[in-house]
């Protein structure tokens, strides 16, 4: 176990090398971006303000040394230092925002896997063609329309109906407020669109997933045996070949949780969502702020990382094979 | 009789090669040959759209006098009886005082009749033009110019599916964004192609802890999420750009996208490959590693790799649209299926101006297309798929 977490870390390390080494190769430094953003203000600048910039920044030592200080900074003090532009705290800028976030992905993840699982084991066993079929065109569906259209359709109708457009996370009076009981209800009576156009395309992508498992399982002569000691219907169903079904169900999640995570910052644009996504577009769009930017992909994996993480130790707990595959 | 046929289609069968077998069963999978051939129809299209298209999707092609003008459909017949041609009435723009705005208004009484083969602007066919930074990667093929167009309106414009705000073909636009986005999508879906063949390649064939450490490093890849990441690429690219070196830098972050996946399961077949008997006979014959690797390894799994790229193509066009709609990856003066769809953010357009959707369901075509002959492609390329249930 003490491998897996090991594994996690150096992943992390990996990726967070990664992230830094593209972050550097954006034309123009921190230095000449918070500079030539100051200069847009009105002030004069000169070569020098800019040297004395990358100094006070440390941008004068060497890649790989900066490399670990960053490193250091993030995994023991957890602190992802100062945004280009914005001269603020990183961490006081995603605050919330991160948490909100990885919430609304988490939940679109929930609801995919709430309405995949049943369906997908249901459809395994239903000889109806009409119910496969219609199932097999809406995972197509979800497949071939963009989730940005799919916001933009229900904007559009929800517009149209209502005659108000369903954007932001937040109502207006509970934008700036601490967190309260009233607040997160007003959160979550806004929070289903994205958590839905969220989840959308990765249900498509989880019933195709759970129906082909449960196929495969289904045909097996476990089942058989099963079925020959009396066991019928869905008991049968969900006692034996489900839980076979489930170990690569539980594996892919990580991977659903990136899928989800690339449609976050799309969404979010369409919204008008004010979480990371948002933040990650504003800071590329807009500012071209390599550290921010750095931040939240590095966040975002991070999440991904840690979800892979805890996945592994689910199915250990589940899969006695694993368990014995892990420890011994 | 009956008999000698059953056992000249045996014979058929027994030498047949792998390319007919697939081809046969796929054949069989009605979905997925509709699929193939609307799949044609839009490279075709696409490709030709110059020739198909009345007028320059750019904006030397815009008609000033029918700014976000509604599609205007050929009729046979109207209040004043019928045609065996083609026609549209004219249109004419007038204010409107109410809402002021410039608004059409149609003038029954005119008749304007479509035309086939017309002469138009000028165009070529068959021309490849590189214009990369620095000079010496330009490449110029002229190619075949023409001036014919599939059809046109005799004294005036024919737009099929309406114009957009600038006056500009929506017709003629998706048309040649069906193309564009296909090339970034099969640049994409080559380079990634090359990527995975590369490093799946060494990993599967050499395994060990060569195999461990690429493997590491393709699964630290694969967790970062792409579009973020790409966004962030994107974003960094200096806007001064000309649009075709964006265009293949657009392809190149699409390529880093895709080859994660398909170098795991290039390197996993390999693996299980290479231990097979066959390739320990040609070992044992003497067969050198790359005599191996191209007469009895690669021949072994081209189906497959035919089917993931084919696979992979949608990822390509979705993650090419979202790009662009973020409005980070290719721009208006581009026409790409993703750029055409950043207009319907508008909420204007949305409420008033609903044709400029059109390149959408060009959009969901061609992904379903896609995936329609990519999935019946995998169940044709697997011997065993009509023996399995």
């Amino acid at each position: 176990m003490a491998m897996r977490a090991f594994f996690a870390v150096v992943t992390l390390m990996t990726v967070s090398l990664i992230v830094f080494t593209l972050m550097e190769f954006v034309p123009a430094d921190c230095a000449e971006r918070y500079v030539a953003f100051k200069s847009t203000t009105g002030q004069n600048i000169t070569e020098a303000d800019i040297q004395a910039e990358r100094v006070r920044l440390g941008l004068d030592r060497p890649f790989l040394e900066r490399w670990a200080t960053w490193m250091k900074n993030v995994f023991v003090h957890g602190d992802f230092g100062e945004s280009c532009i914005l001269r603020q705290s990183i961490n006081d800028l995603l605050k919330d925002k991160f948490w909100i976030s990885l919430g609304l992905s988490l939940a679109a993840l929930f609801v995919a896997y709430a309405i995949a699982i049943p369906v997908g084991i249901y459809a395994a066993s239903s000889t109806s063609a009409f119910f496969n079929n219609s199932l097999r065109f809406v995972s197509y569906l979800g497949l071939a329309i963009p989730n940005f259209l799919l916001a933009l359709i229900v904007l559009l109708i929800w517009s149209y109906l209502f005659d108000n457009l369903l954007v932001g996370i937040f109502s207006n009076e509970y934008r700036d407020a601490p967190w309260s009981w009233d607040k997160f209800v007003d959160f979550l009576s806004r929070a289903w669109l994205p958590i839905f156009l969220l989840g959308w395309s990765d249900t498509a992508f989880a019933l195709q997933t759970v129906r082909a498992l449960m196929l495969d399982e289904i045909g097996k002569l476990y089942v058989t045996a099963a079925a020959a000691r009396g066991i019928t219907g869905s008991k049968l169903l969900w006692r034996y070949p489900a839980r076979h079904a489930m170990g690569p169900v539980i594996n892919s999640l990580g991977f659903d949780l990136n899928r989800i995570f690339n449609e976050l910052p799309v969404i979010a644009l369409i919204l008008v969502l004010t979480e990371a996504g948002a933040l990650l577009i504003d800071a590329l769009a807009r500012s071209n702020d390599q550290q921010l930017a750095g931040a939240i992909i590095f966040l975002l994996t991070a999440a991904i990382v840690f979800t892979n993480f805890i996945t592994d130790l689910a199915l250990a707990l589940i899969d006695p094979r694993v368990r014995r595959g892990l420890l011994g | 009789m009956a008999k000698a046929e059953t056992v000249g289609s045996k014979e058929a069968y027994f030498t047949a090669s792998q390319g007919q077998l697939i081809w046969t069963r796929f054949k069989r999978n009605r979905s997925a040959v509709i699929a193939l051939w609307v799949l044609i129809f839009l490279v075709l299209a696409g490709y030709f759209a110059s020739f198909f298209s009345p007028y320059d999707p750019t904006i030397a092609g815009r008609d000033k006098d029918y700014l976000n003008g509604a599609p205007q459909i050929p009729m046979f017949c109207d209040k004043n009886g019928c045609s065996w041609r083609p026609f549209l009435h004219g249109v004419e723009m007038k204010l409107d005082m109410a809402t002021l705005r410039r608004n059409p208004v149609v003038n029954e009484d005119q008749r304007l009749y479509v035309e086939f083969f017309v002469r138009d602007w000028e165009y070529a066919f068959f021309d490849f033009n590189l214009d990369l930074p620095g000079d010496s990667f330009d490449i110029r093929f002229p190619g075949i110019t023409s001036t014919i167009h599939l059809f046109g309106l005799d004294g005036g414009k024919i737009h099929l599916f309406g114009t957009d705000g600038e006056g500009k073909d929506v017709f003629s636009r998706t048309l040649h964004a069906i193309w564009t986005t296909m090339a970034v999508g099969t640049l994409g879906v080559l380079i990634a192609f090359v990527l995975a063949l590369i490093i799946g390649g060494i990993a599967g064939y050499f395994g060990g802890w060569i195999d461990s450490v690429l493997q590491m490093i393709t699964d630290a890849i694969r967790t970062v999420p792409p579009i973020p990441l790409f966004m962030a690429l994107a974003a960094f690219t200096p806007p001064e750009w000309s649009s075709e070196t964006r265009f293949f830098v657009i392809s190149i972050i699409l390529g880093f996208i895709g080859w994660p996946t398909l170098a795991r399961r290039i390197r996993t077949h390999l693996l299980a490959e290479r231990s097979q008997e066959y390739v320990l006979a040609a070992q044992l014959c003497g067969a050198s590693s790359g005599h191996i690797i191209r007469r009895h390894l690669l021949p072994s799994f081209t189906s497959y790799i035919i089917v993931d790229l084919m696979i992979s193509f949608p990822y390509m066009v979705r993650s090419e649209t979202a790009l662009s709609f973020i409005g980070l990856g290719l721009k208006d003066p581009v026409n790409s299926l993703g750029a055409l769809m950043y207009a319907v953010t508008d909420t204007d357009v949305l409420r008033n101006f609903q044709w400029e959707a059109i390149p959408v369901l060009f959009v969901i075509a061609l992904v379903l297309a896609f995936v329609f002959v990519g999935d019946g492609l995998r169940d044709a390329a697997d011997p065993y798929s009509g023996t399995k249930k």
